[in-house]
């Protein structure tokens, strides 16, 4: 029976993968998509499945182990983000071609915007190139729904399907109806069948025309038989516009012309992009002469229209190529569509008062008392010549310490050092080079980039930020960390040392990175060997995470105003939110709102004006 | 009813956006929101927002707000232009100087917007031993307090008691008493 409660978009699309018999469940986490898995196995114990719930070590590997799973006939789904779809492009590409057993799904989640990402990439754009089918929720309450139909078209075709929701359906947070769950007591039984499950480029001469069929059937289904996502909202008196618009602009124009009570505007609404019901689109389009297509982020609607001319879009420009579409951002767009007047959204009063008080919005720190803070003023302390590549997570923040000079995706921080190193080795010149990556980060794509920088002998230092988790994406479980998230299930931590050291590095040290100090030593060391033994050097910083809130020692600190001279040394490289500069005294004070008293910055000014406040350690 | 609120990361903002639908469903409200995850948390500008009614999207329309919750006075100063004409804001100020800049309160007075400010700091200093992580309770109360919005402080009371974790139950009552107590009755 239905009954509503309120959930996060990630929760309901968790509840429906629940709901609709999921067998396996694999992710890597990632924002906006992290929520979903943990709420795969929160339902998952709460309504009794047996449903295997894990996080994997990358998007690849959680790709081809839920496809795989699903090859058995069983009904499985990978979890990502959309950069994370990037690093499981290959077998998304080869999966699409099979002629799958169980229902497969894929969750790639898009952050237009971008508000926690590299790149504001369409994963759409990815359905299109791998030829899978893809549905785009306009809300929460939809993104369930189509886990549902995504798995029934997934067996009724037997291919791939994607859902794609933007962060705005991920982080929304509705009233969504929840069901029971359809057993569907499916057992394993894998089929062995070469041609099946073998891509030989001798089967995809048979299963790429096979592929190809399938997409036209689906978009003939698109065009018929899903009137709950696809449908028209006509005008209510004579249209001066048409507007085919997708996922969370369809919902944000919906909002608005509610409020306008506009009786001019017609509405197509699309929630199956890829493959597009072409003859709807058309039989809209031929309607209407004054068109406008709005979709979140490329141009995917508008790219499978044979002819576009007609339309006001991306291909002309007049929709912007990048940046989210917010309700501001449409409500211009339709206005200017219609030709009327925008409205002058001028605030002159607040933004003179915005600009005389110099009120700048906040970028993101690293937290108070993080030990990446620390690890990277040692670095810098120890090699301040040094080259910088780092990685993804929240260590990329070390950017405001200046201690991140180049950031590609994930694991890059090591080939980056590998790259920094032939180039200046071709001039015959010894560059320190520092790579910095997280925990997670390693495990997820580190490790090859380590195998390769000691088999070509690359010399630099890498230092594995270990705070024992995986903190920017909410502090999920990683092998290094060896919890699972169901129930009952126990995992096995994996150390990083013999990892380190089974890849063939002889250089690995443990530093505390609290003891900035020691751990510059530890740095200065390790380069010193990295040089000498042409190879590369490992430093662990291990500290637990501040999210972790483990007890630690807690030291109250103070600015002595007589001694700080105001050089800025410790904000620009400490960097920490509760050591900010005050402006009208020039001098660094400490901001009791934030400050949680870890100690590490009475290491940091070079005048000794971070003191221990006396009596008060506790 | 359309909600911004706005803080720092870390600052509690989703407990706010919960305790808000949490309301609003017990009263057979339908409801939407938007909120932050993510780097975004990370101590940076945080911005949620909330609906109550029938919306189909979780976004609200700059000027298009009825009330701004804010947890810092920077991040609600940068905001206010989401108020509609007529909104109010419950405002945690540090340096209540700021609100007398001119420019400021002549924005307030052309769009006829009623800025309640509490020293959220001061009061969890002096009351609550400088736990300032019950900001949002504090705001939650002062909204009542103030008599802005709809809500009255028993169903937030019973909001708080029934989604605050145990442990700091009545520490958040408490918080939620100071700010109402703040401006109720004055």
């Amino acid at each position: 029976m239905g009954n509503k409660v309120i959930l996060l978009g990630n929760e309901a699309i968790a509840r429906g993968i629940v709901e609709a018999g999921c067998d396996v469940a694999v992710a890597y986490p990632g924002t906006p998509s992290s929520e979903i898995l943990p709420a795969v196995a929160k339902y998952a114990d709460e309504l009794g499945t047996r449903t295997a719930v894990e996080w994997a070590v990358n998007e690849k590997v959680a790709f081809e182990v839920a496809a795989t799973a699903s090859f058995t006939g069983k009904r499985t789904c990978a979890i990502m983000k959309q950069v994370g779809l990037n690093v499981a492009a290959d077998p998304l590409m080869s999966v699409a071609h099979f002629d799958l057993a169980g229902g497969f799904l894929i969750v790639s989640a898009d952050d237009p915007g971008p508000h926690s990402s590299q790149t504001e990439q369409d994963s759409r754009y990815f359905a299109m190139f791998a030829k899978v089918p893809c549905f785009d929720p306009a809300s929460a309450q939809e993104a369930k729904d189509m886990v549902f139909d995504a798995f029934d078209l997934s067996e009724k075709y037997h291919m791939p399907v994607m859902l794609r929701p933007a962060v705005r359906v991920d982080h929304c947070r509705q009233d969504v109806e929840t069901g029971e769950v359809r057993d569907l007591a499916r057992k394993a039984d894998f089929k062995k069948d070469i041609r099946r499950w073998v891509c030989l480029p001798a089967h995809v001469k048979i299963n790429h025309p096979q592929l190809n069929a399938k997409l036209d059937s689906v978009r003939e289904d698109f065009e018929t038989a899903f009137g709950r996502y696809n449908f028209e909202i006509p005008a209510t008196g004579k249209a001066r516009i048409g507007i085919i618009a997708s996922g969370v602009s369809f919902s944000i124009v919906m909002d608005l012309l509610k409020e306008w009570k506009r009786e001019d505007v017609a509405i197509l609404k699309i929630g199956t992009p890829h493959p597009l019901p072409v003859k709807m689109v058309e039989d809209f389009m031929a309607r209407h002469d004054n068109l406008l297509v709005l979709e979140e982020t490329y141009p995917v609607i508008e790219m499978q229209l044979p002819n576009r001319t007609k339309l006001k879009g991306r291909w002309n420009g007049f929709v912007p190529r990048a940046g989210e579409l917010l309700p501001e951002v449409i409500r211009d767009l339709i206005l200017k569509a219609l030709g009327e007047p925008v409205p002058d959204e001028g605030v002159p009063e607040l933004k003179a008062a915005i600009e005389e008080m110099k009120v700048t919005p906040k970028p993101p720190m690293l937290c108070p008392g993080c030990p990446h803070r620390a690890s990277f003023f040692a670095m810098r302390k120890a090699l301040p010549t040094g080259i910088y590549p780092s990685d993804i997570g929240c260590y990329t923040l070390g950017v405001n310490q200046r201690d991140v000079d180049t950031t590609i995706d994930m694991g890059a921080s090591l080939t980056s050092a590998s790259g920094f190193y032939l180039a200046y080795k071709t001039d015959g010149k010894d560059q320190p080079v520092v790579a910095t990556i997280g925990d997670s980060t390693f495990f997820h794509m580190g490790i090859l980039g380590l195998a390769n920088a000691v088999y070509n002998r690359h010399a630099f230092v890498l230092a594995i930020l270990d705070n024992s988790i995986t903190a920017m994406t909410g502090g999920q479980s990683n092998p290094n960390v060896g919890e699972k998230l169901r129930q009952g299930d126990e995992g096995r931590r994996i150390e990083i040392e013999p990892v380190v050291r089974g890849c063939g590095v002889s250089f690995v040290k443990v530093a505390e990175p609290y003891d900035t100090a020691d751990s510059a030593e530890v740095f200065k060391e390790a380069w010193e060997h990295a040089k000498a033994n042409r190879e590369p050097a490992v430093v662990i910083l291990r500290h637990p995470c501040m999210l972790l809130r483990q007890k630690q020692a807690r030291v109250k600190v103070r600015v002595n105003p007589d001694k700080c001279i105001g050089c800025k040394y410790c904000t620009n490289f400490f960097n920490c939110p509760g050591l900010p500069f005050d402006e009208g005294a020039k001098k660094a004070r400490i901001d009791e709102r934030f400050c949680v008293q870890c100690g590490v910055c009475i290491q940091v000014c070079p005048h000794g004006a971070i003191e221990a406040v006396e009596g008060e350690e506790a | 009813m359309q909600y911004i609120i706005v803080g720092l990361g870390g600052q509690g903002i989703l407990f706010t956006s919960r305790v808000l639908g949490h309301i609003a469903v017990s009263r057979g409200e339908r409801v939407m929101g938007s909120e932050v995850h993510g780097m975004a948390q990370r101590g940076g500008s945080v911005i949620s927002h909330f609906k109550v009614g029938d919306y189909s999207s979780p976004l609200v329309l700059t000027g298009a707000a009825d009330l701004l919750l804010s947890f810092d006075q920077n991040e609600g100063i940068r905001n206010l232009h989401f108020l509609r004409k007529g909104g109010a804001a419950i405002l945690n100020v540090h340096a209540p100087e700021a609100m007398e800049n001119p420019h400021i309160k002549s924005f307030l007075a052309e769009r006829q917007i009623k800025a309640f400010c509490l020293p959220g700091y001061d009061i969890l200093r002096e009351k609550m031993e400088g736990r300032f992580l019950f900001m949002n309770a504090l705001i939650l109360g002062a909204m009542c307090g103030a008599g802005a919005g709809t809500l009255s402080i028993e169903e937030v009371r019973k909001a708080v008691e029934k989604l605050a974790p145990a442990k700091f139950r009545g520490d958040n009552l408490k918080a939620v008493d100071l700010g109402y107590e703040h401006f109720a009755g004055k």
